[in-house]
């Protein structure tokens, strides 16, 4: 019999490949859009792939007891799955086509050689949707870590593009350096003009973490998609009754199993019955290496069975187990003193809900920290608590918050940040700044300064300045101006503390109490008489 | 004359005017009978600015055909031009129209803001009016913030924005501020816009700092802006109760005494402000308003 490969399958592939280069394409040009463009306001950037993943529309849902309407179009690509089996996974998801490239890098560079046949289990990433869903019942939101476009989202704002802009530019030293001045003009003017932060305090292990994700890719292809993503888990398990299913032509396979050992991701096209149509991403890698082309995806209406999924026996017993332990995972997460009192540098952005909501529908995408014109937006580590990692935080040492700019609150997929108005954002208070009396220039120096007081953005300005008399060590006496707070006034904006001179540990600082958003973390009497109704009420 | 010795004549010549002082380089004195200070208020901040410019002389006196001319505004704030923390867009505008009509090869506008440079550019409506009149608007680039002698009587070296200090001409565009530690922030004290570095601990002696700066970039023509100035929460505002409208532009080729009229607009006489006293103990100009050739207008 005459060997001919599938041309039809061929072209699909490359469709395959065109489509996924084109989403990941517009997965960075949204992400890149997301600053301030000269607009106050800027309309959808890169959240709306967010909406369409049904694992994290369920998870918040569930974890946040709200149903957000911009989740309806997750119900798209829970219908597409039925329909057509995982096409999102292998023909939409960026980050999977991140790992499918790098896979095919690998692969080529001969640091991966896929085995004839892979029988790892692929139960990995059905456990952890389950224990993630079991969290989301008692409100722990952990969905961000593992779902695709938060993990591809985080890193790419937190660590890829910030170290992309300092290699550039410090390139453009070298450009300067060698009389390229209009182009290295051009690349500074554009990362001014793209607001590309590049200090981040976790870039470095949220970047690990990237890293290590394509690393893996080495051992086996497509590893995330294989063994840790829980929307691919979920995605598989509703592609049982899709309409495309695998088949071999038995008189024209000759048995070489080529089509097994390239599988992106271990879905075992030979023998046929062995098939498993919620491993299968669709990528035509099978069809169109098959030296016969024997394989194709004819229409079939009937159901798979439950056996044929996935390798993992999803039985009873396993599954309750699972669920088991997510549910008693959950108080362990809860022993943190910061459900009790608040933590004093957790300054959240302005908009963010309280704590516990807040924490209930953030994803950890990074969104907001790469939207933030001063990257002042950084993602915490340790102080709010473990389901509180890479969430967003006001580090003022680093960024401050701009008085006309509400751009984190326009960019967050889940509404963890509340959609504002500059206006309405500057009736907000996110902390209170105080001042370091034994550090403060004036006060501790007698020398003159009160650069807090020139940058405080209100008017009437929050922080005012009185006359002090400071004793010199040689026993003479200044009379300088120097600063003192009116809490009232104060937003938490946290500039009087960028600015200080005072560079190691500001002489003036801000502290997350007096927030709006909290009805607990405060401490005068009377305080919210005078600050702005709460919005969230 | 051998033909050798006429090439290298030629090239020698072509060098001496690519390189060397030419018998233009410099600031030309203004001829007798014309003002050295010219105040003129209006409606029209555009039309205020380009009859004080007339009135010294024309742009062409200042601006020779071919140099790279830089403008340097106060865009230091994120602020609409109602709020007076940033000089009048307008009032930029007809300056670059001006210096670009005097046949300058390209005028510049930049400052090293303080809040985010690109709101700063785009809400005080500068970038939009630069671009309107054909001028070019940049940001100020790490790599071209470089540690410059300043050879000031008390600042040595400071880091300063080079697109500033190599430009062939330089305007400087104020608006006159309320400033909470040197009262007012005029035409000397915007050169702060042109520096890096720790510029914040400049607080620590501003007097004599905004001197320093004032001697080093040494501008071909002040021109401030007072057609609505910042009376109280400067230098940067926030609400339009903040401000005045004075309706009046300020130029002048010496900057102490831009200043020292400006001042007189907050009602507070030059010799409060320490920095103007040290500016004429440096040589940089003159205060006292009444041994200064002024004339004023009103159109």
């Amino acid at each position: 019999m005459k060997r001919k490969k599938s041309r039809k399958h061929r072209v699909l592939e490359l469709l395959r490949i065109a489509s996924q280069t084109a989403f990941f394409g517009l997965f960075l040009f949204l992400l890149l859009g997301a600053h301030y463009t000269g607009e106050d306001y800027i309309g959808s950037t890169v959240q709306r792939f967010f909406h369409f993943d049904p694992f994290l529309a369920l998870i918040t849902i569930v974890s946040a007891r709200l149903v957000y309407a911009y989740f309806a179009f997750a119900l798209i690509t829970v219908v597409a799955t039925i329909l057509f089996g995982r096409v999102f996974c292998g023909w939409v998801c960026p980050l999977g086509a991140v790992h499918q490239f790098s896979s095919f890098v690998l692969k080529k560079t001969k640091f991966l050689k896929p085995p004839r046949e892979e029988r790892a289990s692929l139960a990995w990433k059905y456990y952890i949707l389950i224990i993630v869903l079991a969290g989301a019942l008692f409100g722990l939101d952990l969905a961000g870590y593992l779902d695709p476009f938060s993990f591809l989202t985080r890193s790419f704002s937190v660590a890829v593009l910030p170290s992309l802009a300092h290699a550039l530019s410090s390139l453009n030293g070298v450009f300067y350096g060698l009389g390229a001045t209009g182009l290295a003009r051009s690349i500074s003017q554009a990362l001014e003009n793209w607001t590309i932060n590049v200090t981040f305090v976790q870039g470095f292990s949220v970047g690990l973490l990237f890293l290590g994700a394509v690393a893996l890719n080495a051992r086996k292809e497509r590893f995330w998609c294989r063994y840790l993503c829980p929307t691919g888990a979920l995605l598989g398990l509703l592609s049982r009754w899709n309409l495309f299913k695998l088949r071999i032509d038995e008189e024209k396979c000759i048995k070489c199993g080529l089509c097994t050992q390239h599988c992106e991701t271990q879905a075992q096209p030979y023998p046929n019955e062995k098939w498993k149509s919620g491993e299968c991403v669709y990528c035509q890698n099978c069809a169109s290496i098959c030296p016969t082309g024997a394989i194709r995806f004819p229409f079939s209406g009937r159901p798979e069975k439950v056996t044929n999924v996935s390798n993992v026996d999803l039985s009873r017993r396993k599954l309750i187990l699972t669920t088991l332990l997510g549910i008693v995972a959950v108080p362990f997460f809860r022993l943190t003193p910061s459900h009790k009192r608040a933590s004093l540098k957790l300054i959240r952005p302005p908009g963010a809900l309280p704590e516990d909501k807040f924490l209930a529908k953030c994803v950890k995408c990074g969104q907001c920290m790469r939207a933030c014109p001063t990257g002042g937006l950084q993602p915490v580590l340790t102080e709010a608590g473990p389901e509180g990692i890479y969430t967003p935080m006001l580090v003022p040492k680093v960024g401050y918050c701009e008085y006309y700019c509400s751009l984190c609150t326009q960019v967050c997929p889940t509404g963890a940040i509340k959609k504002l108005t500059i206006e309405e954002k500057n009736k907000l208070k996110i902390g209170t700044a105080w001042v370091n009396k034994s550090r403060c220039i004036p006060y501790v120096l007698g020398k003159p300064c009160i650069v807090c007081e020139e940058h405080c953005p209100v008017s009437p300005k929050a922080i005012k300045w009185i006359e002090v008399e400071t004793k010199l060590p040689d026993g003479t006496v200044a009379v300088q101006k120097a600063p003192v707070i009116d809490i009232e006034l104060c937003t938490g904006c946290g500039i009087c503390e960028n600015k200080c001179p005072v560079m190691d540990d500001p002489a003036i600082f801000v502290t997350s109490v007096g927030e709006t958003r909290s009805a607990k973390n405060r401490l005068l009497l009377d305080i919210t008489k005078e600050t702005a109704a709460d919005p969230y009420k | 004359m051998k033909r050798r010795d006429f090439i290298r004549d030629v090239a020698a010549a072509g060098l001496a005017l690519r390189f060397g002082q030419g018998p233009l380089a410099g600031q030309t004195p203004a001829p007798a009978g014309l003002p050295l200070l010219a105040a003129v208020e209006g409606e029209s901040p555009a039309a205020i600015t380009r009859e004080a410019i007339a009135m010294l002389g024309g742009m062409k006196k200042f601006i020779g055909r071919g140099d790279k001319v830089v403008i340097k505004p106060n865009i230091g704030w994120d602020r609409t031009p109602e709020m007076a923390a940033c000089t009048n867009p307008e009032v930029v505008k007809a300056l670059v129209e001006l210096v670009l009509d005097a046949g300058a090869k390209k005028a510049v506008v930049i400052d090293n803001t303080t809040n985010q440079a690109k709101r700063c550019y785009v809400r005080s409506g500068i970038q939009e009016a630069v671009k309107q009149a054909g001028g070019d608007m940049l940001f100020v680039d790490d790599y071209r913030v470089k540690k410059t002698a300043l050879k000031g009587v008390w600042i040595k070296e400071w880091e300063v924005v080079l697109d500033v200090v190599e430009a062939d001409k330089l305007i400087n565009v104020p608006i006159a501020k309320h400033h909470s530690l040197c009262r007012l922030t005029l035409g000397m004290k915007n050169w702060l816009g042109a520096t890096g570095g720790a510029r914040n601990q400049f607080h620590q002696e501003l007097d004599k700092a905004v001197v320093d700066l004032a001697a080093f970039f040494k501008p071909q023509l002040t021109v401030l802006d007072a057609y609505r100035i910042l009376v109280r929460n400067g230098p940067q505002g926030g609400r339009v109760s903040d401000t005045e409208l004075v309706k009046t532009v300020v130029a002048g080729t010496d900057p102490v005494a831009v200043d020292a009229m400006g001042a007189t607009f907050f009602k507070v006489t030059p010799r409060e402000l320490p920095y103007l006293g040290f500016a004429r103990e440096r040589g940089l100009g003159e205060f006292e308003l009444e041994k200064v050739r002024l004339e004023k207008k009103k159109i």
